[in-house]
């Protein structure tokens, strides 16, 4: 995945810019908002990573700018901690994520993989079924079934598989299931996710012979296989 | 003291600026009253001639020009300081009576004036004298001249503005030296206070500044800086606590990573990834126990919330206690929401539903198994909204309740029971604290209630109320 890294706290930007090549990806940092706007437009990313308070130019003008040339490229906003306002701002300008610093790297990782493919893949909320291997959801009925077999689902439970299915092959962590399928984003204390994760996963994966939902230790699951970039 | 110093000092500064500006409103006054002095006395001068000059004429037309010969010797013989000096000449310009010398140099003046300097002998030697002097027609050709001289005049103005002078550098050298000592006051006192905080930056914190014989204002900024010292001694133990909290917390995480890491470093086989992804979920809780710390800090030290979103707190309720339920059933706890009305509260959700996931979090963890949670929702008679949460676990007896809040403190008893920082409650006061609202905690018999108190918003009004 190519990256655009925009972020002047060279600290930060050196050890993001390493781990991302550690995980594969070709990443390019800039430290100034307006060289890295002029880099954003003069060539193709997959993924841009924002910092909100740049020299130059700052994070959020720079998304506006680019959504105002019809530059779609899913963007993240990174945010020191403090205020409050940040995500509506960000969500408004056009970025498509945000995280607040510090933030952990596996985090980091999953939430870029899953911007790039929603970027690669538009038009994905106008479909009207899901299919993960032998794991099918119905989205105009709600109703899922696995090898033909229909599995009551809780309402809750409902909303947690459709936002796996719609990430497959990804790994999509705690705070992204909470903020997608409860729709808050917080910190919880306990491993209160694991538990409802745990309960579909007894729906779906329980009497079948080979379980799709896999837990990945230190950052969240996965529904299905690996894909591969 | 070193003289220039107090010199230098912002306190004399000011007074001698001040002296300044009074010497010289001093210098104004008095100068109005020498310009005006001068102006009565010469007018008053103009007028004894121009009077004289009136007898003259009346002597000439009763007497004609030897009673004016007579008149002037008698008056000459009269002894008087100022004198009036008087010369008489014909159509033709020649001196017929009179002392005045023929023909002075005179200058003319405004209005028929005349001035000339003539040398007098009879004062103790020749002194050039100023003398004023207006002509009159007396008739048959016949002209006087009446002159007196304003030597006195000029000499009293010179004293008056001498002394004036004199006044003035009074004022100055008094006020001066006035403020030299009161700036000298000012510092020795501003030196005491310097000696007292550079005692106290030295190390000694204990240290507060001497308040006794101190007075007025500097009274007031001495106990004031005592206050501040006072804070900040407390904030500096604040800081060390939590300093030392986080380092009794750092200790059992970091030793169990370390145990770890020996434990891979002495098998023979290749490390085990189980192994490896326990350690990293080790120094991910710890990461997250900081940024949970550093997140209180930003609540608690930012600006308050500024009402731009409104919280549905039964729906954000629900949501909370859903979420929490599965967790609860494993442990056969059964959570009862009672919420109804549509209470409103200005806020942000993110923030609210951590606050009362923290809140449950903590009840779920400390309830017995098969126990029971209660989440109230209402508006109390001050028309907040007040949440009040309650479980039956043991409780946090009445001495403690007020140190769950502070950072990184745990309840001794649970410090090894139950995971944990010690920072689910200081976030739950932050962010009460951070909406205008506050949380206190109480006794459930046995368990814990938590009581929280936030604004509400007038509820918007109901579709079915018009």
């Amino acid at each position: 995945m190519k990256i655009l890294l925009i972020e002047d706290d060279t600290q930060v930007a050196e050890f993001v810019a390493s781990e991302l090549s550690v995980a594969g990806h070709d990443c390019r940092r800039e430290a100034r908002g307006d060289v890295g706007l002029d880099v954003a437009c003069a060539s193709p990313f997959d993924v841009l990573i924002v910092d909100r308070l740049l020299p130059g130019l700052d994070g959020l003008s720079i998304i506006e700018r680019l959504r105002q040339r019809g530059d779609q490229t899913p963007a993240l906003v990174l945010s020191a901690l403090g205020d409050v306002d940040d995500r509506v701002k960000g969500l408004h300008s056009g970025a498509d994520d945000y995280l607040i610093k510090p933030f952990s790297m596996a985090e980091l990782l999953a939430r870029l993989e899953v911007l790039h493919r929603r970027g690669a893949a538009p038009g994905a909320d106008t479909v009207t079924s899901l299919q993960v291997a032998d794991l099918h959801m119905d989205l105009l009925r709600q109703q899922v079934a696995r090898q033909g077999k229909a599995l009551n689902l809780q309402p809750r439970e409902y909303k947690l598989l459709e936002y796996l299915m719609r990430n497959a092959g990804q790994v999509v962590t705690r705070a992204m299931l909470l903020e997608h399928v409860w729709g808050y984003r917080f910190d919880p204390q306990t491993n209160v996710i694991d538990v409802h994760v745990s309960r579909l996963r007894q729906k779906i994966d329980r009497e079948f012979d080979h379980p799709l939902l896999e837990t990945v230790r230190g950052t969240g699951y996965r529904l299905g296989p690996e894909t591969k970039r | 003291m070193h003289p220039v110093e107090v010199l230098n000092s912002l306190t004399f500064r000011y007074i001698a600026k001040y002296v300044a500006v009074l010497s010289a409103s001093v210098f104004l006054i008095l100068g109005a009253f020498y310009v005006y002095f001068s102006y009565t006395s010469f007018r008053d001068l103009g007028l004894s001639v121009l009077e004289e000059l009136q007898t003259l004429s009346a002597v000439y037309s009763s007497e004609s020009l030897q009673g004016v010969e007579h008149y002037i010797d008698a008056q000459n013989a009269v002894p008087a300081v100022h004198r009036f000096y008087y010369l008489v000449s014909d159509a033709e310009g020649n001196p017929v009576a009179g002392n005045l010398p023929p023909a002075p140099r005179y200058s003319e003046f405004d209005d028929g004036w005349l001035g000339f300097e003539m040398a007098l002998r009879d004062w103790g030697g020749p002194v050039d004298v100023d003398f004023l002097a207006r002509p009159i027609a007396l008739g048959d050709g016949y002209e006087a001249i009446v002159a007196r001289s304003y030597a006195d005049i000029v000499d009293r103005a010179r004293l008056v503005f001498s002394n004036l002078v004199r006044a003035m550098l009074a004022t100055l050298l008094l006020g001066i030296i006035g403020g030299y000592f009161s700036a000298a006051r000012a510092l020795n006192r501003v030196e005491r206070i310097n000696r007292d905080l550079a005692r106290v930056i030295r190390g000694d914190p204990g240290q507060r500044l001497d308040v006794t014989g101190e007075k007025g204002y500097v009274r007031a900024l001495v106990l004031l800086m005592n206050e501040m010292l006072e804070q900040m001694e407390s904030l500096m133990q604040g800081v060390r606590r939590v300093s030392d909290n986080i380092a009794h917390d750092l200790r059992t995480p970091l030793t169990r990573i370390r145990n770890d890491l020996t434990q891979l470093r002495d098998q023979p086989q290749p490390v085990a990834r189980e192994e490896l992804a326990r350690v990293i979920e080790e120094c991910d809780d710890l990461l997250a126990a900081f940024s949970a710390s550093l997140r209180i800090s930003t609540l608690e030290s930012g600006s308050r919330f500024a009402a731009t979103t409104q919280v549905e707190l039964q729906r954000l309720l629900t949501d909370v206690v859903e979420l929490y339920e599965p967790l609860a059933q494993k442990r056969d706890i059964r959570i009862a929401l009672d919420a109804t009305g549509e209470l409103l509260c200005p806020g942000e959700s993110d923030l609210l539903f951590q606050m009362f996931a923290n809140i449950v979090d903590n009840a779920v963890k400390y309830t017995p198994d098969g126990g029971e949670i209660g989440v109230r929702l209402r508006s109390d008679a001050d028309g907040n909204c007040l949440v009040v949460i309650s479980d039956t676990g043991p409780g946090i007896s009445a001495s403690e309740r007020k140190n769950v809040f502070r950072r990184f403190y745990r309840v001794e008893a649970s410090r090894s029971e139950f995971p944990g920082h010690g920072l689910g409650l200081s976030l739950v006061q932050a962010i009460a604290q951070f909406h205008h609202g506050s949380v206190d905690l109480g006794s459930a018999n046995p368990g814990l209630q938590v009581r929280v108190r936030l604004p509400a918003s007038l509820s918007p009004p109901r579709s079915d109320d018009r």
